[in-house]
């Protein structure tokens, strides 16, 4: 097995809007190795979202391929690729993106039922939601399991959907800005909390952000600049 | 799994849903209160109809018809457990002095059952007639002591030196007639003679000597009972010859009302077989269901246009699960992109959806049954308390010439109408669930 767990080779992702194309990746090579954590760097637009979004499987590139593991997987059909991201791909945004009508638990719960039938969900659920219950501990919110999102701080949110990206045992997480809406003090703890769980568990961790400072935090630092990288 | 909890959990926390489940719940509750309400007038008046006609008749008998020859006959078949006799005549009743050919009130009125002197007369052998029809209950059932018959063993007997009539017991009431009171029974006949067709009357005077009360207010307003022989005796007057044990109708009671049908074919071929049938243009043997098709048919077509009517209120319904679908998808836009990033497939997307607006629907059918029932079972009551304190009638029972609000609860039909309410929900639901499905997750995921 490689060492590389995510890599992309010569990606391109184009947009058609009207008569027009917008190349927003123009051939970008770019590798995750296992339990390594990468600062994506880039200003706005210059297309780091839409890296994470193809190396995380979610979007499809227009050229080039995503390997995982040494395997290729942007051919994949739709169905394979969705498996594949929820067992070995967590993913954290911005704007936290919970479901708001379920707490705190449940959201994180949720990540475990994805690939689960109803029987399956029920002879499994107790070691599942003592795992839910044990992720909330660690991320510090033993207290708030049954509080829903709109009544948790931004901070409180992003540590939820830490907790969620981390249910499944993923082996890399893509994070997308995730202190973004945060400020300073609580954009410190979530970055410690998600380093140290990235560093516990030996998971490797993407990092899209435009924060120098916090791109210094990470192991390696990639920039991004309309739709390239520079270095 | 994801799919039923989510589907579940934003059942009960989005309100909008409610408006889908409301919906729906008023759909199949109107279905399920009137078509009850139809069915319940159906089977009451089958029931009455059944019960005056008689399981079968004989009907067309000619002027020659001996009642003893075709009872004899009719007798040879193991279903037929009894048999009357009855002249069916039309005329009029009417308070003494009166001018029997004064004009009708207007046929509205006669439809609500008011008070008409236009009557079915019903000659009856009540010996006989109460074992094939509901005569006897009718009038031993009568609750008013003022008007129940002084003998309702035999009420058709002559009292003094008159001849009995018993009347409806709502037309006695809006007639003011009194047990005892002596009325005029008016019939007439077609005369032929050199200058064509003339119409003669028959005047006979009775002693109206009591009433008789059935389930069904038009029957009571538009037929008055009288003894067979009296009746025939008015017939026979002039030249008319008119034999000693003439009728126009036999009525049979069966041992098994079920196999009227097949009964009846026997009964036919048997009055067939036999030399000296009587041969009139068109003798005919019918069971109760067959000579009340028209009315039961134009019953049963005033209920099928109901369901039709009604299905537009299920329609209705369904767009309005359809718009809280396609909203509920619009509004979860972001959680379908987290759906997807968290592993869920195109197919679970959809069947999310889906599952959503099956769980609207079942929830608003389940709702809409149960009240639906206990509306149907309650409504009596309610309209009764409704009259009592607010003088208002929502079911006016003397227009449908009933007693109580009628109502038959149907197994069958409410299956029908949930499974409906369901498939419809899901139907409708598919296509925001498709568009969900089709969603591009990488779109609502990006911050910029």
């Amino acid at each position: 097995m490689t060492d590389t767990l995510l890599a992309a080779e010569g990606v391109t992702k184009e947009y058609s809007i009207g008569s027009r194309t917008i190349a927003v990746l123009r051939g970008v090579d770019f590798a995750l190795a296992r339990g390594e954590t990468v600062a994506l760097l880039g200003s706005s637009g210059a297309g780091k979202s839409t890296l994470l979004h193809v190396l995380g499987l979610l979007d499809s590139p227009t050229a080039g391929r995503v390997a995982f593991e040494g395997r290729r997987v942007d051919d994949l059909r739709i169905d394979e690729r969705a498996r594949l991201r929820h067992a070995r791909i967590g993913f954290v945004f911005q704007f936290y993106h919970l479901i708001p009508e379920l707490t705190a638990y449940d959201n994180v719960r949720l990540g475990s039922m994805m690939d689960r039938g109803l029987f399956a969900w029920l002879r499994t659920r107790r070691a599942l939601s003592a795992r839910s219950k044990d992720l909330l501990e660690r991320v510090g919110l033993g207290e708030r399991t049954s509080h829903r999102p709109a009544e948790l701080s931004g901070g409180e949110r992003q540590r939820v959907a830490i907790a969620r990206a981390l249910i499944a045992e993923p082996a890399a997480i893509l994070a997308d800005e995730p202190t973004g809406n945060l400020d300073s003090k609580t954009a410190a703890d979530v970055l410690d909390l998600l380093f140290g769980v990235s560093r516990e568990r030996g998971l490797a961790l993407l990092l899209v952000t435009h924060d120098e400072a916090l791109a210094k935090r990470c192991d390696r630092v990639v920039r991004l600049h309309d739709g390239r990288i520079v270095d | 799994m994801y799919r039923w909890f989510l589907a579940l959990r934003w059942l009960v926390t989005r309100p909008i849903n409610l408006l889908g489940v409301l919906a729906v719940t008023v759909g199949v509750w109107a279905l399920i209160v009137v078509v009850s309400i139809f069915s319940g007038y159906l089977t009451e008046i089958g029931r009455h109809l059944q019960s005056s006609t008689s399981d079968a008749t004989v009907v067309r008998l000619p002027d020659d018809a001996r009642f003893a020859r075709i009872e004899e006959v009719l007798r040879r078949d193991p279903n037929v457990a009894a048999v009357a006799p009855r002249i069916v005549w039309q005329g009029l009743v009417h308070p003494l002095g009166d001018d029997a050919g004064k004009a009708p009130p207007p046929a509205g009125m006669a439809e609500l059952g008011a008070p008409t002197p236009f009557v079915a007369i019903l000659g009856v052998d009540f010996e006989k007639e109460r074992d094939v029809s509901g005569l006897d209950a009718w009038v031993k059932d009568v609750a008013d002591g003022s008007v129940r018959a002084s003998d309702p063993a035999n009420p058709l007997a002559q009292v003094g030196d008159l001849p009995a009539v018993m009347l409806g017991r709502q037309r006695m009431q809006d007639d003011g007639a009194r047990r005892g009171e002596r009325v005029k029974v008016t019939t007439g006949r077609l005369v032929a003679d050199r200058s064509g067709e003339r119409l003669d009357f028959d005047d006979g005077e009775y002693v109206a000597a009591g009433a008789f009360e059935s389930s069904f207010a038009a029957f009571d307003a538009f037929n008055v009972f009288v003894d067979i022989a009296t009746l025939r005796a008015q017939l026979r007057s002039g030249e008319r010859r008119v034999p000693d044990d003439w009728c126009n109708e036999i009525a049979i009671r069966l041992h098994d009302p079920r196999d009227a049908e097949a009964t009846v074919a026997r009964l036919t071929r048997l009055l067939d077989a036999i030399d000296d049938a009587p041969r009139g243009p068109g003798l005919l043997v019918r069971t109760w269901a067959e000579a009340n098709k028209a009315q039961i048919g134009n019953v049963e077509h005033q209920r099928s246009l109901m369901k039709l009517v009604l299905f537009v209120i299920m329609v209705v319904a369904a767009f309005q699960v359809y718009s809280t679908m396609s909203m509920t998808v619009t509004e979860k836009q972001h959680d379908i992109g987290i759906l997807t990033a968290l592993g869920a497939r195109r197919a679970g997307v959809l069947s999310l959806f889906l599952t959503s607006g099956i769980a609207i629907a079942t929830v608003g059918a389940v709702l809409g049954v149960g009240l639906g029932c206990l509306s149907a079972i309650g409504l009596d009551d309610f309209n009764t308390a409704m009259r009592a304190v607010f003088d208002v009638d929502l079911f006016p029972v003397r227009v449908y010439n009933l007693k109580r609000v009628p109502y038959e609860l149907d197994p069958t039909w409410i299956g029908q109408v949930a499974g409906v309410a369901i498939a419809l929900g899901a139907l409708v639901a598919a296509v925001p669930a498709w568009r969900a499905s089709r969603h591009d997750p990488a779109v609502s995921l990006r911050n910029d």
